[in-house]
């Protein structure tokens, strides 16, 4: 009896001891490798992104030469023209963008939410666009719009329309707008399918219970359905915002931010001016990415404010 | 919240909800909607087996001879010999993908399991997904000058680190989710036949969490073939390209040659779109996991 009294203790203490003992050999083993990598080439990069913004880190003799100059990068942004509309150019696709996006998403997941038949393949033919390269969306629909042969326009000059068959990727005015539509195409199956996650996770007992009440199809879908989706809204908005104000690829390979800078975004001219021009100064758009970084984040604060004051009220 | 993409309600009927009428317009309009959606692939593809002359001529029309002869010309013409671009395309995204799956699963193992808690568990993570909304420009320059001043510049090492650092937020959270949900009691029957903590993991934890293995590497697969800012920033040797920025340039330098230029689009899309259409749900399921969290 004794014994087992005794054993029982110490089986006991044993086990006290092993929880309140942290395995930090284990958690270190498994933790650190991910947070060093993660320090080195995301953490540092961004911390040197903020230092450099206040450098002018020009090629000398062979090598980057780093010299301090304060706000004048900031400064000498707020006169540059190209900055200026490149900045224009992001806010107007960020606010359409989403807009068209979040109308197309909605509409077609509360369609499609109600078992309408073939949805499985819609929501497979929708979401493909989303997995193909930028470069080759880029490509393919700067020969849809090209000007003497693409589909676009031979499909207008065949219906009659010759006076409508234009110069798309060319004009000061169109650019952007094909921009705008073409990452529309690659990105709108995304925001329906998380819409379609958002509205699957409503109990269905909900709508069941609006149906006996004698709701209709968009009495139950506005006004069961839509309050309930407002977080899942909420999410997709802030992503899709988000994509807009960081794309880089479509827009590069489609119409390379031209022509005279009339689709330029920030994300083109920071490359261009940090790789692309002769005019070598990894300070100038460094800065350009942290202005950036600011109205991201405070554009996702704003966004994200004014949904929740609208979904309390 | 967890994702139901994957089951759509199934206890209505779409007939309580619309009128069969109502359906077949639905459908014939749903319909018209996806093929807007999907001629651009389409036209792809017809495009790569026609002639750069046909296709000036007439855009909408289809192939008279089916000239598979592109694809031959496109990979092994000694002037174009896109396979070296796909043999480089090829060793950037498997040495990444290796090292993100080797740091990840960790990763995701030390943060998703409860016997690895400690007090600046929580906040650590939550730094790692921070980078999950941050656009690349805000990191990219100092990368640039960190990786040549390693001397890595036109390497495939310089875009292997860089990408696995951008696979790692996504694929440590994918894990760590997978993880911890998984049943503590495996773990402690490894532990009681006295394994320790690395070989729990990795024979016995591990194999648990293959579909989420799978799912990391679908997704990370795809991002690393289709990039493109990094690869065209770190790499400027035209024998070194990627995929992606080879493609760009062959438009660039023998930009009146369409067909073939179709089929290089194909080909490089082939390997992630079969993937795609075999295991669409595993993409998606990936793909939208790191939006709705919490």
């Amino acid at each position: 009896m004794a014994i087992r009294v005794d054993g029982h203790a110490k089986k006991n203490a044993t086990r006290a001891n092993a929880v309140s003992r942290k395995p930090w050999g284990a958690i270190t083993l498994f933790i650190a490798p991910v947070i060093i990598y993660y320090a080195i080439f995301t953490l540092y990069p961004i911390v040197a992104t903020f230092y450099y913004s206040l450098h002018s880190i020009v090629p000398e003799g062979g090598k980057l030469v780093t010299y301090f100059v304060g706000w004048q990068n900031f400064a000498r942004l707020l006169a540059d023209d190209i900055f200026l509309r490149s900045v224009n150019n992001t806010i107007i696709w960020a606010v359409v963008g989403p807009i068209l996006e979040m109308v197309t998403a909605t509409t077609l997941a509360f369609i499609v939410y109600f078992n309408v038949p073939l949805h499985r393949f819609y929501r497979t033919a929708w979401f493909a666009p989303m997995l193909v390269s930028g470069v080759i969306v880029g490509l393919v629909f700067k020969w849809i719009f090209n000007y003497d042969w693409g589909l676009l326009n031979v499909g207008l000059r065949a219906i009659g329309l010759d006076d409508l068959a234009l110069n798309w990727l060319g004009r000061r005015d169109t650019p952007l707008w094909a921009v705008i539509f073409v990452h529309y195409w690659a990105t709108f199956g995304y925001s329906f399918v998380l819409m379609i996650a958002g509205l699957s996770a409503i109990p269905g007992e909900l709508i069941e219970a609006a149906r006996i009440d004698g709701a209709s199809t968009v009495q139950a879908s506005t006004k069961v359905l839509l309050p309930l989706l407002m977080p899942t809204f909420l999410t997709v908005l802030i992503l899709s915002f988000m994509g807009k104000m960081r794309a880089f690829h479509i827009v590069w390979v489609l119409t390379g931010g031209g022509p005279m800078h009339f689709s330029e975004t920030v994300a083109t001219y920071v490359q261009k001016r940090a790789f692309g021009w002769s005019t070598l100064d990894l300070g100038y758009p460094s800065a350009m990415a942290v202005v950036w970084f600011g109205v991201v984040i405070i554009g996702v604060a704003l966004i994200n404010r004014w949904l929740k004051t609208r979904t309390e009220d | 919240m967890r994702l139901a993409v994957l089951s759509p309600q199934k206890q209505f009927e779409f007939g309580l909800w619309w009128s069969r009428i109502q359906i077949v317009l639905l459908t014939i309009m749903l319909l018209i909607f996806t093929l807007l959606v999907i001629i651009p692939f389409v036209w792809m593809l017809v495009m790569s087996v026609r002639t750069t002359g046909e296709i000036l001529n007439d855009p909408y029309g289809l192939p008279n001879v089916i000239h598979w002869d592109n694809y031959w010309k496109l990979m092994f013409d000694p002037k174009i010999a896109f396979y070296k671009y796909f043999v480089n395309s090829g060793i950037v995204t498997a040495g990444a993908l290796i090292l993100t799956l080797l740091l990840s699963t960790l990763g995701g193992y030390g943060f998703g399991r409860r016997r690895y808690d400690f007090k600046l568990r929580g906040a650590l993570f939550a730094l790692l997904l921070f980078a999950l909304m941050l656009p690349p420009q805000i990191m990219y320059i100092p990368q640039f000058t960190m990786i040549a001043e390693y001397g890595l510049l036109n390497t495939y090492w310089s875009l292997i680190l860089l990408y696995a650092a951008t696979g790692l937020p996504i694929s440590t959270y994918l894990m760590a989710t997978y993880f911890s949900q998984l049943p503590i009691e495996m773990e402690e029957a490894a532990r009681i036949d006295g394994c320790g903590d690395l070989r729990i993991f990795w024979q016995v934890m591990l194999p648990l969490a293959r579909p989420a293995v799978a799912t990391v590497v679908l997704i990370n697969f795809m991002h690393f073939w289709n990039e493109l800012l990094l690869a065209m920033t770190m790499v400027t040797q035209p024998d070194m390209r990627t995929i992606q920025v080879a493609m760009m340039s062959f438009v660039g330098e023998h930009g009146s040659d369409y067909a073939i230029a179709a089929a290089s689009l194909v080909t490089s899309m082939l390997p992630v779109l079969i993937l795609y259409l075999v295991l669409s749900d595993k993409f998606i399921e990936g793909m939208t996991a790191g939006a709705v969290k919490g």
